[in-house]
Order: structure tokens, then C-alpha cells, then sequence
């Protein structure tokens, strides 16, 4: 149940791109005659000043900042049988035919991993990165480092699998760049570390360029551990977009993988139907563990949600509404659409009686056009919203739907008073939803 | 709010309830025909079949303590990749190319694709040694095959005939039966399954060693890491998958059992050594006369065609990993060269090795399965390496005890090899 692997990016996203390879370092010439590959650099020989050899490099340290270009801090370097930091102060030449130190002298210290550091060939090549421009995950298969702005820096990623193949030779074949393959490493997000997470700006930024829907896509592809690493590099706001565009499979997997507190943070960002539906098929445990880190009222919220059959209108419906009685104010209301503007659902507000009973649904438009000082009762006329009850099935919702040419619906409970509101977008998911059950039982396509 | 609470209750009286419409789904997937139960099957296959038939009858029950064994190390290993794909949501070969580097990783693809070559060309031997018990030359029931399974698996219709393979492949069920009518010496039989002994003979050593590639099959272990990936099980779901491949492994310990019983009970006393099908058939005369035959072509032809069926596809969609995710059906040959080619490469290859005049079916069915052994050591060597890497597996790494008895199999399985080469040579 794949989508296409490479959707039409926005417009946005091609402005922003093309800004993006203009600014390339790799764009510049004397830069891409100077890259040196990393695969082909490990087990090289590594020499001291006096050009004696000390021993083989192991890998290559690089520490994380907010350059977008990581600068090399550091060589390991097997020396007989014992693996030793060398601090990349003491490099005078790396280049793909020569290692050298500034230094004769070399204090053997144990390589201690220290918070912002990755391992350039144990934690980034062959591991899964986001190439950002083509919109799809990819195992790196080489990096490449130049001089540059005063250090030796990452600069771009090998992803092409011709590259990867030259690794498998021994020798000269293996070290020779394939630079025409090289994406800039601006462009890519990594996602491995020692720590499970490279908290880089840079990937940051790479994938804040992308659309919610190309990251669920992404996401789907991605290795468990990545898929947690991804989702704890965006902003808590874009992740629970993103969560919103997955599949129901795949966010159940992912949800599965990441910590309770984390899961409640993202969670309660999303609307609350689809939260619901995700919580539902959880273990009961693993459920209230996530919930009883939630914000109360929320977990509340969530709760009663979930206890719905989601065949029903209560279990599809959404419980953002905004109620307001009939002898408040028009004021009041606009106050109320502007403080949960962030829920941004709000296109009008649900009026009900002294009894908390179902009255009319008032447009945001109505209010504008109306006085401050009025009350909402003056508002108060035909047409009337539709309104169902909480168990009535998803078919006869369908059925309203349709005979109401109406992009909304209000739900309420056995008394009339509201209690949601099933919109348009809500009734979509439902149905796909059951289409893909149906089609569950056919396989998927993928593996028999 | 306490209102929709209760109306809440009204609709939902079990509003705690623990059985979530996914897992009945995932328990439906895998209680029928889950990967352990369809890797056992296939297991099961013509190869299987004529390994297990040739060791029952040429040392009657002296040997069974090969198959308990192999059955044990299935059952772990199965377990082992089970885990693997749950917790790293990666396939086999992605997994080592990123923990062990470019060239182990084009090794690993290398060897799952010579002994998936292996493995298919045996199939289509069953396929062409039953045809050949009816008289139907192999150079039209190979390519027929070939084509039929391409077609059925590249088509996505598989999954609508693939129970129709799953039952004829159930055929060889018949062996249990067949095993009790055979009347067999039960106390020997047990003696053959605790006590170890074998003739050190070279055709011994060999049998002992496909015996240990046609149960604990390379494609196997991949298989069932790369469904637990593709089907996007979780933690949660882990247990039913156990539950699963123990299963399905078990199953495949005793279909062989029975075979090997029924042989050693019928053919090995007869001193009949098995040349080809037909003789292989024989051991099923007591259940069915003259039906023998019959049956045992059902049989190969439903294993034959289960098995080649999720094979290449398989074997396409572990390699296909190497480029960073799997690819799988949806993808077209022009975005997945590598899924397209190792499916290609491998359904052609084999029907060519098949198609060779003269070919020799039931040695190729055997050699073919002593080549998987030979195969399954780095394998499983990558796969103990990552069953103890704690930054991959967590709180799912193996125990020092188990990784344990992982060196011990280990060191079986390289024994073996290393006594069939010293054979070999000598």
C-alpha cells in the first residue's frame, strides 16, 4: 500500500530547493576537486610529521553544531591493538592519499563518545538517510569530506549505489571519488548516532522544508529506530501534522516505538478523533500509560473518545467544538474562535439553551458581520445545522452527509446536547479506513 | 463530558477492552498461514522431501538425531529473525550492510542468491520428477512452472492461489499416517533420535549436512525477517509471530520425522535406494497402494509451487534492501532494478540448471540443499553479531545462554561443512 515514491513537490518546496543548491558549497569547483571519500579513507595508514607510520584509521570523528557542515574534531586511529583518539587539532594533511599529523608525539587516549559527535563509518554509512531533494530514504553509501571555511568538513553523501559497489574493491578503485553522484549534505538528514539521534540543525532544517505528507511517506520507509529519530528531530507541532498523514498501520508501529511521554506530547497535538483511533488499538496498558502523562482535560477527552465503536458516529466524530449559550455574547464567541484558533477547526461556534440543548451552528462570517454587543439569540435562524445522534451508524452519517450537501455535521447525545462534530475530512478517513480493512484480508502486495 | 461518558457506555459496554480490531486482524494473518507456518511448508518442499526420504532410507533410524537437531536450530534461528525484523524493522541484508559494511553486505546478497538458486532449481526438480512419474517431459512442466509462478507472483494474484499451493503441499501430511501403517520400530526410531551415531562415510556426512540446509533453509531465515518488516509488526504483535514460527517449525520437524520413519520402515528394509521419484513414492504404499504415486506427485507439485513462488520474491524484496529500504511488488522495474533482477535471475537460472539434458533430479534435489548448508554459515554468523548488538536489539539482545547454544549450532553447522569439503577433497 505504497504510494507513489515521488510525489510532486510543492511550490514552495522548488523555490526553496533551488535557493539550496545555490548556496552548495559543492557547487564550488575548487571544493569538488578536493573531496576526499571516508569509506576509502578507513584502514589507511596514518602517519606521523616525520612521515612514520602509527598506525590505521578506524574512523572519522565529526562534531555537530550549528554549521550546516560538520567539522572533522577528531581521527581514530588503531595503534597496535589499541583504538586511540587523536584530536583533529593535530591533523596537518588529509587527503585520499595521505593521512599526516602536525605531532610525533600522540597521547594514547581511549575514544570517550561525547554528546554532538557522531562516527562518520559507524554511524552514518550504510545507515538510512532522508535525501531530501528526491524525496526518499536511502542508505549513504559514502561521505565526503573537503577543507572548507577554515576546517576539514562533511560535504556531501554518496547515495548512488554504484558507489557502494566500488567499496566492495580493494585498493585505489575503492578511495577514487564518484562525485557525480554527491548530494550536498545540506540536502540529506541523518538519524543515526551512538545516542540514537543526531540532534543536527542541519537535518532539521532539511526536513522543516518538507511537506507533512512527504514525511509520513518518508517515515514509512524508514528502520524502526530511524522513524524515532525523525520524529524527535521536528518541531512537536510538524510531527503531529505528520502523524496525521501516516497510514493507520504505520502509525500504530511508530506510536508503538516511541516513549509514553513523547507519544502523549504528540498525541494531543493531533485531532482528537484520529488520536482516538490510534489509542483505541493499543494495549489497555500501554494506552493509560500515555494517557495518564497527557494534560488532564485532554486525556479526559481522549478517553470518552476512545470508548467509542468506531463504526458509530461517536467514534469518528471530533470533540473540538466550541458551545456557547444563546444569551452570550457576540464578542464572547469571537473571543472564544480566537483562543483555540491554534486547534484550527473553528469555523463558527454551537449555540444551545439554558439546558445545554442543541440551538443552531453560527458561521464565523455571521459573527464578523454582527455587533460586538449582541447577543447570540439575535443570530439565531434558519438554516439549522444537522444533527445525529451518538450511535448512529457510519452508513446513515454517509447518508446525511449526502442529502445535506453540508461539509459538517453535529453530534449529540440522547438529551440533544452537542457533544462533537463529524466534518467532512472525518467521514473520508472512516470510510478509508474500512475500504483497507477489506482489502486487508488480500495481502498487501508486498511479501505473499 | 459525563454525559457522552455514559452514552458512551451505553453504545460500548466493553469500553476497556484489550482485543483491538488490528490484533484480530494480525492474530487472522498469522494463526492460518502465517510466515512460519508458510516458511515451514516450504521447507517441506521437494528438496526436503527427497532429503529426508533418502536419509530414512539409506540409514534407516540411525540418523533422526540430525533432524531433531536441525529442527531445534530451526526453531531458534526462525525465532532469532522473527525478533530481528520486530525490533529493527530492517531486513536481513540491510541490517548487515549497515552493522558490518559494504562488503559483507554484498556477501550476504551473494549467498542468499546462490543458495536461492540452489533452492529454486530443486524446486523445479520436484516439478519435473513428478511430471516425470506421469510421463510429461521436464522441458514443458519446468518452463510451464516458471512461467505460471511468474505470471501468478508478478500479477499480485498470488495471494488467491496460494492457499490452493498450501493444501496440496498438506498432502505430505500423508506421511504421518502413512508413518503409523508402516508399522515401525518406534523403540529404534526414539534411540535414532537421542543417541547420536552415523557411519563416517562421505555419502553420511552429506546427507547429515542437506539434512541441516534443507531444514534450517537461508531463505527461510530472511523470509521470515523481511515479512515481520513488510507486514510492519510491532512489539505487541511479537508473540502471536513466536507463536508462529515455533509452529511452523515444529511442523517441519515432524512432516520430516515421518518421512524419515515411513522410509526407514518400508524402503530401508526393502534395501531400496532411492534413484528417483517413483522409488521415493513407494514409502507411501502402505497408506495408499497403488495411489502412491499419486499422492506423493500432489504433494511436489503443491510444496513445489508454494515454495517457488515465495522465493524469488523473497529473495528480491531481502536483496532489493542493500539500496536502503526495501523494494517490493508496487514498485516498478525501472525504480527497483535490483528486486526486478534478482527475481529474474533467479526463476531463470534455475528452470536453465533443470532444463540441462541429463540432469540428474534427485542429486540435484540433495546437492542443492548441501549447498544451503555451506550458505547458512555467514548467514547465521551476521545473524548471532546482531542478536548481540545492544544499540540494535535493546532489551531484546540475546542472553549469554543463548547465545550459547547459538555458537553451538553454529559450530554443527560448520563441522558438517568442513567434514563434506575434507570428503570432497580426499
Amino acid at each position: 500500500m505504497k504510494r507513489p515514491p515521488v510525489p510532486v513537490p510543492g511550490i514552495n518546496n522548488v523555490a526553496k530547493r533551488i535557493v539550496g543548491r545555490r548556496d552548495s558549497v559543492l557547487a564550488r569547483k575548487n571544493i569538488r576537486d578536493s573531496l576526499v571519500s571516508v569509506a576509502g579513507l578507513i584502514g589507511r595508514p596514518v602517519r606521523d610529521i616525520e612521515g612514520k607510520d602509527i598506525g590505521r584509521l578506524v574512523d572519522v570523528v565529526v562534531r555537530h553544531g550549528e554549521e550546516t557542515y560538520p567539522p572533522v574534531s577528531g581521527l581514530i586511529v588503531k595503534v597496535g591493538q589499541r583504538k586511540s583518539f587523536i584530536n583533529g587539532a593535530r591533523i596537518s594533511i588529509l587527503t585520499k592519499d595521505e593521512i599526516r599529523l602536525s605531532t610525533t608525539k600522540i597521547n594514547l587516549e581511549d575514544y570517550q563518545r561525547r554528546e554532538g559527535e557522531s562516527l562518520l563509518d559507524g554511524d552514518v554509512i550504510d545507515h538510512q538517510i532522508v535525501d531530501v531533494d528526491g524525496l526518499r530514504v536511502v542508505r549513504s553509501s559514502d561521505l565526503y569530506l573537503a577543507p572548507f571555511d577554515k576546517e576539514i568538513r562533511v560535504v556531501g553523501v554518496d547515495i548512488s549505489f554504484v558507489s557502494f559497489l566500488r567499496r566492495i574493491f580493494p585498493g585505489a578503485i575503492r578511495r577514487r571519488p564518484t562525485p557525480e553522484h554527491v548530494v550536498d549534505w545540506a540536502s540529506v538528514a541523518s538519524l543515526a548516532d551512538g545516542h540514537g539521534v543526531v540532534r543536527t540543525s542541519n537535518s532539521r532544517a532539511a526536513l522543516s522544508q518538507l511537506r507533512p505528507a512527504d514525511l509520513a511517506d518518508l517515515i514509512e520507509d524508514l528502520a524502526g529506530r530511524e522513524q524515532g529519530a525523525l520524529i524527535e528531530l521536528l518541531d512537536p507541532e510538524l510531527a503531529a501534522d505528520v502523524l496525521e498523514e501516516m497510514e493507520e498501520e504505520e502509525l500504530q508501529g511508530l506510536i508503538r516505538g516511541l516513549t509514553s511521554e513523547r507519544s502523549a506530547e504528540l498525541l494531543s497535538r493531533m485531532e482528537p478523533d484520529e488520536s482516538a483511533e490510534v489509542l483505541r488499538d493499543l494495549d489497555e496498558e500501554h494506552r493509560e500509560s500515555i494517557l495518564q502523562v497527557m494534560d488532564a482535560v485532554v486525556a479526559k477527552q481522549l478517553r470518552e473518545l476512545v470508548a467509542f465503536d468506531e463504526t458509530l458516529a461517536g467514534g469518528i466524530m471530533t470533540t473540538h467544538i466550541l458551545i456557547v449559550k444563546e444569551v452570550d455574547t457576540v464578542a464572547h464567541a469571537l473571543k472564544l474562535l480566537v483562543d483555540n484558533r491554534e486547534r484550527d477547526i473553528s469555523d463558527g461556534v454551537v449555540v444551545v439553551d439554558a439546558r445545554g440543548r442543541l440551538v443552531d451552528h453560527i458561521q464565523v462570517v455571521e459573527l464578523v458581520a454582527a455587533k460586538a454587543g449582541d447577543l447570540l439569540s439575535s443570530l439565531i435562524g434558519p438554516p439549522y445545522p444537522t444533527s445525529i445522534n451518538l450511535d448512529t451508524p457510519l452508513d446513515e452519517v454517509v447518508e446525511e452527509f449526502s442529502n445535506n450537501r453540508g461539509s459538517s455535521v453535529i453530534v449529540v447525545d440522547a438529551k440533544n446536547k452537542p457533544v462533537g462534530r463529524i466534518l467532512a475530512d472525518d467521514l473520508v478517513d472512516a470510510l478509508a479506513s474500512q475500504v483497507d480493512r477489506r482489502k486487508f484480508s488480500q495481502g498487501s502486495g508486498g511479501l505473499s | 463530558m459525563t454525559e457522552v461518558k455514559k452514552a458512551a457506555k451505553k453504545i460500548s459496554p466493553s469500553a476497556a477492552r484489550t482485543i483491538t480490531p488490528r490484533k484480530i486482524r494480525i492474530a487472522a494473518l498469522l494463526s492460518v498461514m502465517g510466515p512460519g507456518v508458510i516458511a515451514g511448508l516450504s521447507d517441506d518442499d521437494p528438496a526436503g522431501i527427497t532429503t529426508y526420504s533418502v536419509l530414512g532410507a539409506k540409514y534407516g533410524y540411525q540418523m533422526l538425531w540430525v533432524l531433531v537437531i536441525s529442527t531445534i536450530a530451526l526453531i531458534l534461528f526462525q525465532d532469532l529473525g522473527a525478533r530481528i525484523g520486530v525490533v529493527t524493522r530492517q531486513g536481513l541484508i540491510g541490517l548487515v550492510r549497515q552493522k558490518y559494511g559494504a562488503r559483507s553486505g554484498v556477501l550476504s546478497a551473494v549467498v542468499l542468491i546462490l543458495a536461492n538458486i540452489g533452492t529454486m532449481t530443486a524446486e523445479f526438480a520436484g516439478i519435473a520428477a513428478a511430471g516425470q512419474l506421469y510421463g510429461y517431459s521436464k522441458y514443458v512442466t519446468v518452463p510451464a512452472a516458471a512461467l505460471i509462478v511468474s505470471f501468478l507472483v508478478l500479477k499480485g494474484s498470488f495471494s488467491r492461489v496460494e492457499k490452493v499451493f498450501f493444501v496440496l503441499s498438506a498432502v505430505f501430511f500423508a506421511y504421518v499416517i502413512a508413518g503409523f501403517l508402516a508399522h515401525p520400530d518406534w523403540g529404534q526410531a526414539f534411540h535414532g533420535m537421542v543417541v547420536p551415531s552415523m557411519p563416517f562415510t562421505k555419502d553420511a556426512v552429506f546427507i547429515a549436512t542437506a539434512t541441516l540446509g534443507t531444514t534450517l533453509a537461508p531463505w527461510g531465515l530472511a523470509f521470515i525477517q523481511s515479512y515481520a518488516v513488510d507486514k510492519r509488526l510491532t512489539r505487541d504483535d511479537l508473540k502471536l509471530l513466536r507463536v508462529d514460527v515455533w509452529t511452523g517449525s515444529l511442523l517441519t520437524g515432524v512432516i520430516g520425522f515421518f518421512v524419515i520413519v515411513t522410509c526407514a520402515a518400508t524402503l530401508n528394509k526393502q534395501h531400496i535406494t532411492i534413484v528417483d521419484a517413483s522409488d521415493a513414492a513407494a514409502a507411501l504404499k502402505p497408506l495408499a497402494g497403488t495411489l502412491a504415486k499419486d499422492l506423493f506427485a500432489i504433494g511436489l507439485v503443491g510444496a513445489a509451487l508454494l515454495a517457488a513462488s515465495i522465493l524469488p520474491l523473497s529473495t528480491a524484496y531481502s536483496v532489493s534492501d542493500l539500496t536502503g529500504r526495501p523494494a517490493a511488488l508496487d514498485d516498478g522495474p525501472k525504480e527497483a532494478p535490483l528486486f526486478y533482477g534478482t527475481f529474474a535471475a533467479i526463476t531463470v537460472l534455475s528452470a536453465l540448471l533443470i532444463l540441462i539434458p541429463g540432469a540428474p533430479l534427485i542429486t540435484i534435489l540433495v546437492v542443492s540443499q548441501i549447498l544451503n548448508a555451506a550458505l547458512l554459515l555467514p548467514l547465521l554468523v551476521y545473524m548471532y553479531g546482531i542478536s548481540k548488538d545492544k544499540r540494535l536489539m535493546g532489551e531484546y539482545s540475546a542472553t549469554k545462554t543463548m547465545l550459547w547454544i547459538y555458537r553451538v549450532i553454529i559450530a554443527i553447522v560448520f563441522v558438517c561443512v568442513g567434514c563434506m569439503l575434507w570428503f570432497t577433497v580426499h
